[in-house]
């Protein structure tokens, strides 16, 4: 066999078949899904920028967004943290901060496996204009708006570390920081 | 007038592949050691952390596999070269079987840690999934029968398309680093730590081996397929001759 194609005039040649509805139904269906992925690659791209809003932004933006349903991220201030039960369902209320700004939260429902302080959350819900009435939570934000969540997602950063100085090299980084002062 | 047969191999083994086997079957032994036994667990993730020996490995593999297959593409578009429309081809096989470990290793990871399998909003992920496709689209390509020269050509091209997405996947942790649910670069960036570091770099190295060792195998198969292909093209051919000289050469 060589290496490269070679126009062979002496091959016999069949009769050509007659071109079936199945011939020409699959090419069109693959060129479908491949014209799919490319659309749906370039519009997650383009809205991959918009998947969830800070807290800083989600406050600044707090009147355009409106009761509309978004997803917010932020980091989950530990002295906050309170959990309990509202209509006999499972609720936890905290405070989150990112950009030096906070924001209160009601989560209904259980709260994520690796829910902890200073591990980033993502949130799905909507503002409401109102204080949450959760017994013992004091809300670091207390602006007379909280974010009402039904759907929480943990964001576990790169950072594998498997040794007893974990607690000490959390209190150096810079989020821990944060922490501490809104907590004071 | 009768042909030769044709002289092919009756298997495609030799002694570089059996080597390579063998290093790929001590290798997985020696990560599930390491993985289960050796390797700490994490202090927030606990054992789930332990996927990151399969899952890391598996997307590295991915790219490598899937650039092969680009640039195997290219060369058959630029040379028409047989031989890297072959690579091409047995590489991409190989590469969705990566591709889609990555994606179930990953979903499977995310679960515990993330509490989510899977996330529609993240570039990480669906433009992960969009390779993934794209390179089934590819196979399909393949399949679909025809002038094997032209399916080579429209296959290629679906390839090369497919590769620009491969630094987009790569870079999008970094891109979009404040807008994603995935975590950064467990190699570049990450903080691992002994065995965990020492494992997850092992299976790079025996994921690299099994690639190595399958596209071989997957290569010298459909080299073969050629060549018989081929050479029943060339009996057809002779038995037409045969029968034309004895007509008295009217074919």
């Amino acid at each position: 066999m060589s290496d490269t194609v070679a126009d062979d005039s002496l091959a016999p040649r069949e009769p050509r078949p007659a071109r079936t509805r199945r011939r020409k139904v699959v090419p069109a269906l693959i060129a479908l899904v491949m014209v799919g992925a490319v659309v749906g690659l370039v519009w997650n791209l383009a809205s991959g920028s918009l998947f969830f809003y800070n807290a800083d932004e989600a406050v600044e933006r707090r009147d355009e967004l409106g009761d509309e349903r978004f997803t917010l991220q932020g980091l989950p201030i530990g002295c906050s943290i309170v959990e309990g039960f509202q209509d006999d369902l499972p609720i936890v209320a905290f405070s989150i901060t990112h950009g030096g700004v906070s924001a209160d939260i009601v989560h209904f429902g259980d709260p994520a496996e690796l829910f902890e302080p200073d591990i980033p959350v993502v949130l799905d819900g909507a503002w409401v204009q109102s204080d949450p009435d959760v017994d013992g939570f004091d809300g670091l934000a207390d602006d007379g708006w909280y974010f009402a969540s039904d759907r929480m997602r943990v964001k576990h950063d790169n950072d594998y570390i498997n040794d007893d100085g974990y607690e000490d090299r959390l209190a150096e980084s810079a989020e821990q920081v944060v922490v501490t002062e809104a907590c004071a | 007038m009768t042909n030769p047969p044709l002289d092919l191999p009756a298997h495609t083994g030799s002694r570089t592949t059996r080597v390579l086997g063998a290093a790929v079957l001590v290798g997985v032994a020696t990560m599930i050691l390491l993985g289960f036994f050796v390797a700490p667990e994490d202090d927030l993730m606990a054992d789930s952390v332990r996927m990151i020996f399969v899952h890391v490995p598996s997307a590295i593999l991915t790219y490598v596999a899937f650039s092969v297959t680009a640039v195997g593409s290219v060369m058959w578009l630029w040379k028409r070269s047989v031989w890297w429309d072959i690579v091409a081809h047995s590489s991409a096989e190989i590469g969705v079987v990566f591709c889609g470990l990555t994606l179930v290793t990953g979903s499977i990871w995310g679960r515990p840690t993330w509490n989510t399998y899977w996330e529609w909003g993240d570039v990480r992920l669906v433009t992960t999934l969009i390779l993934f496709v794209m390179m089934i689209g590819y196979l399909a390509v393949r399949s679909m029968g025809g002038d094997e020269s032209a399916v080579a050509t429209r296959a290629a091209v679906v390839g090369v398309i497919a590769a620009i997405n491969i630094p987009i996947i790569n870079r999008s942790v970094e891109w979009w680093a404040d807008r994603t649910l995935h975590q950064q670069s467990s190699i570049t960036d990450g903080k691992l730590e002994d065995w965990t570091l020492f494992t997850m770099f092992l299976g790079i190295v025996v994921w690299g081996v099994f690639y190595t060792w399958s596209m071989t195998h997957r290569f010298r198969i459909a080299w073969l397929e050629r060549e018989l292909r081929d050479g029943d093209l060339d009996e057809a051919i002779a038995a037409r001759r045969a029968e034309a000289a004895a007509s008295g050469g009217a074919s």
